[in-house]
């Protein structure tokens, strides 16, 4: 049986950071990372500091650089079967075992999939599964997207050439995101054609190692690691039509039922459809709550993520958070001693900071996967006492880009109840747009879509907690330097 | 009952052809009187500002350079003049751009950390390089990039320099001597730095946990907003001798610019002590026009304890710009295949534009200690000055003035005139005058916040941003401003700068 004091269950970023969070800490430790798929090539921006600091190198690295720098670290391609969390040992499905003493379980989320048997209805998660709808867009020439939140939103705006039914359960897009108002601003561009990305970019980069070759028989119910930013930037989403933009949107729909080809065209026959005769057999058609029947390639499910916890579910009894994942308290420990959790698979289940909140998001995973590794080691060493939560648990705060426009969010953002607190805006048509919202006189929660240069200043306005209500609008005046004024 | 325009205008009186004094009355309690420089330009800006303000009462809570400059007047304790630089602008307590000092034994003198500024220590520091504009030209996107990949930027990146709290801890304390002793500095750039990058009144038990959790993930990162590193190159030597004192010994040489500050760590250390002298005004009974200047006695224990928090904040700060000074070196050293001492990128001066510092100047032919609040302003000792490194004791303290991003920087050197009449103080950079625009109604979009409001949603919406043909001319560009310093006398331009490219988050 193997032993190692650290083992981190899952390859994806949140896995990763915490391996690389541990080692670069404690450089002897022992460390075991399994992935049961390709292991994520996360570019670590690899420091190497020589004795007398003649020598600072700023690398792009694969991840699996640190494995060969530190002696320490183990990564092994291994599916878990179960966990004996009494005895602290791990039974992998090559029948190894392997003992812990602290272990992270970091196994993300899968996409919820309207059809887990339909092969026309794809869900995107890790790479595979974008190299598989890139595979099938590129001879499609109309899908359908169900969903509203990131996925689907970049989705649309990346795919070319290819006509695009976009099917959204709430009254506008991209609710997850954003308001009304802010769905509005982004209509306009989703039919403009595809900008170039702009240069001068920075962002963090991140790819996966080559396919495993034997083990992917017995990985075929697993996901790899979620996507992170850009993940279509580079990415050819081209399909087959001729025209490069072509979007329709509808609202406030639900799937109903997917058909088959065959299906379609009994339900014609039963009604008095007219048909067009040169209307285009799909293969597959997708039936919306709103009766609308729309032909396609292939569906496109987006419509959120599953915690992977099943498989310890059976054989431990952790507590769960409400939306299903693994409930971790602010040291990021499950329920279960010594075990700990994070990225897609916990829910955060400490005392939120007020302006903090879970999103399932790369860069959270990456932050929790950061701190966890900090309290596993805090743990092993007894030193748990001293260990306080990290200060981007204080204030949430995202950057993307959707429709090739900057987009940075802060805080609360998005109140369920939006009409209990104040809410300033700026937009300017095809240029940006701005949201402020206040409570009691204080930044809360901020939009920022479009390169305001505000960011910064109203972060600071929301960790300050500065009374603003003296300047009502005229906060979010444009001729008014508020950077400068608050600096 | 509020003046009309022509009535504040009773107060304000013209010196001479770049100085106007701003005389008591013009808002309560002044105790001395207030001055602002301008050239034509900035003087239109100036009054057209006040104009504005007088007739619509008021520009949605911002108060007009002029006023601000008077009401710090206002401030017990202060020292001869509450001086307005000529890129004086409207900001948060005190005005950008505004100078005060007060007697630093008078018990019944303030500190205000409106007269600091939120991001405390926020400076500008310039690298000299032996490069031409020929030799970088052609590694000019290399050369971006590589900078890019050393130096972090954006909302919520995480510095490069591993640290941890004990480092922090030391930091906060030791400033640039923290970055000697790990090697990211070099010896000679202490010299060349105010008050050799390190503030001994510095207390690090007197910044707040939440102010060290802040600063912890940002060291060594640029932030956002107006914070940027430029690669530029000469463009113009106005004063030879002073420049080749400084290394700078031709048009097209390469220099390096850093902008940045203490930036979240100095936010929550002013907001703390904001916080804290509030409460206490009462009990020592401060009254003041604003309550945005809140403010303490400096032998308060509130006053002290936001010193030596101010003083640790700017060592933060200085370590931030050692950080970042020594990854720009390794990123040029990186793109030229050399080390940065082949590439002479020694340090020429690090300025700070937002910080309070004790000095000794001369009032009516006595020596007095004075707290100078400098906010949006620089120090610009004279030659001969004692404070001022060996190599310029000739032509005077280099003074950096970091343009708008993307725009012209400067660098102007200090002057006994400076000394006499601004406490050895100058402009910063360049600012904006309020204005108010005329707003844009636009149908179509109005109709969704309509919408919004009839759900019940409070919106209120603010003026969209006009085209450049309808944007007001408000602005105090950096170039007008510099040239007012030298005709004013209060410092002298020395080198113009141009970027060639710009680092931001």
């Amino acid at each position: 049986m193997q032993k190692y004091q650290f083992v981190v269950i899952g390859g994806g970023i949140a896995g990763v950071t915490c391996v690389e969070s541990i080692a670069t800490f404690h450089p002897e430790a022992q460390i075991l990372l399994l992935t049961g798929t390709p292991l994520i090539k996360a570019i670590t921006n690899y420091v190497k500091v020589s004795k007398f600091l003649e020598e600072f190198d700023i690398e792009e690295r694969p991840f699996s650089y640190l494995a060969e720098q530190y002696p320490n670290l183990t990564i092994q391609n291994k599916v878990v079967a179960r966990l004996d969390t009494d005895r602290q040992v791990i039974f992998c499905m090559d029948n190894t075992q392997i003992q812990y003493d602290q272990l992270c379980i970091c196994t993300g989320a899968r996409p919820k999939l309207l059809s887990e048997t339909n092969p026309y209805v794809l869900g995107i998660r890790d790479t595979e599964t974008v190299e598989s709808f890139q595979k099938k867009l590129s001879t499609a020439k109309q899908i359908v997207i169900i969903g509203n939140g990131g996925i689907a939103t970049e989705l649309v705006y990346e795919v070319e050439h290819c006509s695009v039914i976009w099917a959204v359960k709430d009254p506008h897009i991209s609710t997850t995101f954003f308001d009304e108002a802010a769905a509005r601003f982004f209509l306009e561009r989703i039919q403009l054609a595809k900008e170039k990305q702009k240069l001068n970019e920075k962002r963090q980069k991140y790819e996966t190692t080559d396919r495993l070759a034997s083990t992917q028989s017995s990985t075929g119910n697993l996901c790899g690691g979620a996507l992170g930013p850009d993940w279509a930037a580079e990415r050819s989403m081209k399909g087959a039509s001729p025209q490069p933009r072509q979007v329709h949107i509808e609202y406030e729909v639900e799937v109903k039922s997917i058909l088959t080809s065959e299906e379609y065209q009994q339900r014609k026959s039963s009604t008095s459809i007219v048909q067009s005769s040169n209307e285009i057999q799909w293969p597959v058609y997708v039936e919306l709550t709103n009766g609308k029947i729309f032909g396609c390639d292939f569906v496109v499910s987006a419509i959120g993520v599953a915690p992977n916890v099943e498989l310890f579910l059976k054989s431990t009894n952790f507590t769960l958070g409400a939306d299903g994942g693994l409930l971790v308290d602010a040291h990021m420990r499950t329920s279960v001693k010594n075990v700990f959790a994070c990225g897609d698979v916990c829910t955060a289940g400490w005392e939120l900071a007020e302006h903090w909140f879970q999103m399932r998001l790369w860069s959270q995973a990456r932050q929790m996967g950061h701190y966890a590794g900090k309290c596993m080691l805090a743990y092993a060493n007894n030193e748990q006492d001293s260990l306080t939560m990290d200060f981007c648990f204080e204030l949430f705060a995202h950057t993307t880009k959707f429709f090739n426009m900057k987009v940075v969010l802060l805080g609360k953002y998005h109140e369920n109840d939006m009409k209990k607190y104040e809410n300033l805006i700026r937009m300017t048509p095809g240029e940006e747009y701005i949201r402020v919202t206040l409570k009691d006189g204080r930044v809360h929660g901020c939009v920022f879509i479009g390169d305001t240069e505000l960011e910064e200043t109203f972060e600071n306005l929301i960790l300050n907690q500065i009374d603003v209500s003296a300047f009502g609008e005229t906060l979010l005046d444009p001729n008014i330097d508020i950077a400068d004024y608050f600096d | 009952m509020p003046r009309t325009y022509e009535e504040e205008l009773k107060y304000i009186e013209r010196i001479n052809s770049h100085c106007w004094r701003i005389k008591k009355g013009f808002v309560p309690n002044m105790n001395v009187e207030g001055v602002f420089y301008v050239n034509n330009h900035l003087e239109k800006l100036m009054f057209e500002e006040l104009e504005t303000a007088s007739k619509f009462g008021g520009i949605g809570g911002f108060l007009p350079g002029m006023k601000q400059i008077a009401n710090v007047a206002a401030l017990p304790g202060i020292v001869g003049k509450s001086v307005g630089l000529p890129d004086v602008h409207s900001g948060y307590g005190f005005a950008i751009g505004n100078m005060a000092a007060f007697d630093y034994n008078d018990p019944k003198a303030i500190v205000s950390p409106g007269g600091v500024g939120f991001d405390i220590n926020c400076g500008v520091r310039l690298l000299r390089t032996n490069l031409t504009e020929k030799d970088v030209q052609p590694m000019k996107e290399q050369l971006a990039q590589s900078m890019f990949d050393h130096i972090p930027v954006g909302v919520g990146s995480k510095g490069v320099i591993p640290m941890n709290a004990k480092d922090l801890e030391e930091a906060l304390e030791m400033g640039m001597d923290w970055s000697l002793r790990e090697g990211y500095s070099w010896a000679e750039d202490k010299e060349h730095c105010e008050e050799y990058g390190r503030m001994l009144q510095a207390d690090p038990t007197k910044v707040s946990q939440r102010a060290k959790k802040r600063g912890l993930p940002q060291l060594g990162t640029l932030g956002a907003g107006n914070h940027y590193a430029e690669i530029q190159v000469v463009d113009e030597i106005y004063d030879r001798f002073a420049a080749g004192k400084m290394g700078i010994d031709f048009k097209g040489q390469v220099c390096v610019m850093i902008h940045c500050g203490s930036r979240g760590l100095g936010h929550q250390v002013a907001t703390d002590a904001l916080v804290a002298m509030e409460k206490a005004m009462k009990r020592d009974q401060i009254q003041t026009n604003d309550r945005q200047l809140a403010c303490a006695l400096i032998q308060s224990p509130e006053g002290q304890d936001y010193l030596k928090g101010m003083c640790a904040a700017a060592n933060y700060a200085w370590v931030n710009r050692s950080s970042m000074t020594f990854l720009a070196r390794q990123a040029f050293a990186r793109c030229f295949n050399s080390t940065p001492d082949d590439l002479d990128m020694h340090l020429i001066y690090d300025v700070s534009h937002n910080i309070a510092k004790v000095e000794e100047h001369i009032i009516d032919g006595r020596q007095k200690t004075l707290l100078v609040h400098r906010k949006g302003a620089t120090r610009a000792f004279p030659p001969h000055h004692p404070l001022i490194p060996v190599d310029y004791q000739i032509t005077g303290q280099p003074v950096l003035i970091g343009g708008t991003m993307g725009t012209c920087s400067y660098v102007l050197t200090g002057t006994e005139q400076g000394m006499q009449e601004t406490f050895g103080s100058t402009c910063h950079g360049a600012g904006r005058a309020l204005s108010r625009a005329k707003s844009r109604r636009n149908l179509n979009w109005y109709e969704v916040l309509d919408e919004l409001k009839e759900k019940g949603i409070a919106i209120r919406v603010a003026s969209p941003k006009l085209v450049q043909e309808e944007a007001p001319d408000s602005y105090k560009n950096v170039t007008d401003v510099v040239e007012t310093c030298h005709a004013a006398g209060i410092s002298k331009l020395c080198v113009k700068l141009r970027p060639v490219a710009v680092i931001k988050g």
